[in-house]
């Protein structure tokens, strides 16, 4: 009986899981820790219709002859029902009890902050005449990348927004004021970040601290670190995580 | 996959015809109304999961989830016009009558029918039931997120015309859902490369005509798709999600600049990553500078056809063997198609 409720129903509650899970996100302004801009309008459209058939469908009595059952050996069917309760459970708390929450600094470390040079410099902005004020970590790190504009910008100021991790090459004098880039989905974030000059840094921002810094580019007093140009800040100050944490 | 008698007379329903209730309905609308009172009473401190690696584990799968959920359902939908208002003739009979040439054109199929790979499955499903043939479907399945316009464009964006990677995935796609196909074809017997499950789908549908009216068979049909593949897509996303903390993404990077060594790494890594179709050429790019453009081929073609999250959903359909012969020979002609890009380029 449960096993034959569970075949029945499971899809539909999944369903359900995923759908209000999705329009809450998009509702309280939160999908994009999870997705680029450019689905949210089609994920909340195709969510709002899955949901209202998936309502529609519980009115729907099930058919004499349909054939729900797994075709399992009796043994079997146990586990089967047992492994499909604790999907549902385990896709409830994951989807509706769990805070959602944006990817640890942890795995920035892990992919190697600014090894993707190419995305980079597809999308680096153009230097002359441009608003430097509204540049992000991304147009910086993009400007760095590359050797023709990276000479220009030295003496010029910037201010930054991003959280704190370490330069492998010089983690004491050295960190990074790092963002996400997501090009579709959490999944492919890729951390680029601004080398910061700020010798103890970690007494004062601790790794994956959320940090303003403002500051002029200036060629790297560090001897070690690989970093040519960095920012050598008059102000850093510890700040909230912004409501959307990741650059597209 | 069965082949029905065109025109049949419309035949007598034995089976009482399903009927709409209200108190399911109410029952579901409750259903909601709890999930939603959960989901804000919930609480909003990020701490609750202190270790990282398991946070960022149940956010990878969220974001893979999130991500495919739009298109497995338009997926769905689409299957259930395909399988309900769109004549046969429409479909079936305007596709040529020669085998090679009927997958050919069912491997460009993806230009009028463009969802993400994860929505041609509960499509391939519907063409299946339609009257496709296993090897027709796995051609459509191999092709159609490499042969339609988004992909073509934004491979196009992320990579023009350098190294020949545009051409070498438009044309290994083609090639390689087109052998496929073949393969598959020669099976003696192909509804045995089926799940029993789908078979009997399969057999039922073909025997469901006048089970009420088009609207309550629509939403039959949009309970045991989602049935079917909902739980495989959420196994699917949770896979990658824990997968993505446990492999280690530096190891794979560091074997990049080798022709062999790099062309398997970027296989191993579209298999995964689990990434749409549509973007992945942008999410490649960011590492266009360490690899071949052998193993960017490789990547783009190898991981549009197979990665953790499409096996999860393609194990609805077909036997576990069969997927083991797909795995390899995709990855082989992938393989070959890496190599042969490296060495000629």
């Amino acid at each position: 009986m449960a096993s034959r409720l569970l075949a029945r129903w499971r899809g539909l509650v999944l369903a359900l899981l995923g759908i209000v899970s999705t329009v809450w996100l998009g509702a309280t302004g939160q999908l994009g820790l999870y997705i680029h801009p450019r689905y949210y309008v089609f994920t909340v459209v195709m969510a709002v219709i899955g949901g209202v058939l998936a309502v529609a469908t519980f009115a729907l009595a099930p058919a004499p002859d349909e054939h729900d059952e797994e075709e399992l050996p009796a043994r079997g069917r146990g586990w089967w029902t047992l492994g499909g309760l604790l999907l549902v459970a385990a896709s409830a708390v994951a989807l509706l009890a769990l805070p959602p929450s944006t990817l640890s600094a942890a795995s920035a470390a892990d992919r190697d902050v600014n090894s993707s040079d190419a995305v980079l410099a597809v999308d680096a902005p153009t230097l002359s005449g441009a608003d430097y004020g509204a540049f992000t970590v991304k147009d910086w790190a993009a400007v760095l990348r590359s050797p023709a504009s990276a000479g220009s910008i030295e003496g010029q100021r910037a201010t930054v927004k991003g959280f704190v991790t370490p330069d492998e090459t010089d983690p004491d004098n050295v960190f990074y004021v790092t963002r996400f880039v997501v090009t579709c989905c959490a999944v492919d974030a890729q951390p680029v970040g601004v080398p910061v000059y700020l010798p103890g840094w970690r007494e004062d921002f601790p790794v994956e601290t959320w940090v303003d810094v403002e500051g002029a580019f200036a060629t790297n007093p560090s001897v070690v670190s690989s970093e040519a140009l960095v920012i050598v800040p008059s102000t850093t100050e510890t700040t909230e995580q912004p409501a959307e944490p990741y650059v597209f | 996959m069965v082949l029905r008698e065109p025109d049949v007379a419309p035949r007598p329903s034995t089976s009482r015809p399903r009927l709409l209730r209200p108190g399911p309905l109410v029952a579901g609308l409750a259903l909601v109304a709890v999930l939603v009172t959960v989901r804000l009473l919930a609480p909003a401190d990020e701490q609750v999961i202190a270790a990282d690696a398991a946070r960022d584990a149940i956010t990878l799968a969220i974001s893979v989830l999130i991500e495919s959920l739009p298109f497995v359902f338009l997926g769905i939908l689409l299957a259930i016009v395909v399988q309900l208002w769109v004549p046969e003739r429409v479909i079936l009979r305007l596709l040529p009558r020669t085998p090679w040439l009927r997958r050919a054109t069912v491997s460009v199929l993806g230009v009028v029918l463009p969802v993400c790979e994860c929505g041609n499955v509960p499509l391939a499903r519907g063409l299946m039931v339609k009257g496709l043939t296993v090897g027709e479907s796995m051609t459509f399945l191999a092709a159609a997120p490499i042969l339609n316009p988004v992909t073509i464009i934004t491979t196009y964006q992320a990579f023009g015309w350098e190294d020949g990677i545009l051409v070498a995935r438009i044309a290994g796609g083609f090639a390689i859902a087109n052998l496929l196909g073949w393969v598959f074809s020669r099976h003696p017997s192909p509804s045995e490369l089926l799940t029993t499950r789908f078979q009997r789908t399969c057999a039922y549908e073909a025997h469901s005509d006048e089970h009420g009216g088009r609207m309550t068979r629509a939403l039959g049909l949009f309970a045991r798709e989602t049935s079917a593949m909902l739980p495989a897509l959420f196994v699917g996303a949770a896979i990658a999600g824990l997968i993505q903390v446990v492999v280690s993404r530096d190891l794979l990077v560091t074997l990049g600049s080798n022709p062999l060594w790099s062309v398997l790494a970027l296989m191993a890594l579209a298999f995964v990553i689990a990434i749409c179709s549509n973007v992945d050429a942008f999410f490649i790019l960011a590492f266009g500078s360490t690899f071949l453009p052998g193993a960017i081929v490789a990547f783009l073609v190898f991981g549009a056809i197979i990665d953790v999250k499409m096996l999860s959903l393609l194990r609805t359909t077909f036997s576990t063997r069969t997927l083991a012969q797909l795995t390899a020979l995709v990855a082989l002609c992938a393989l070959a198609l890496g190599l042969g890009v490296n060495l000629l380029g």
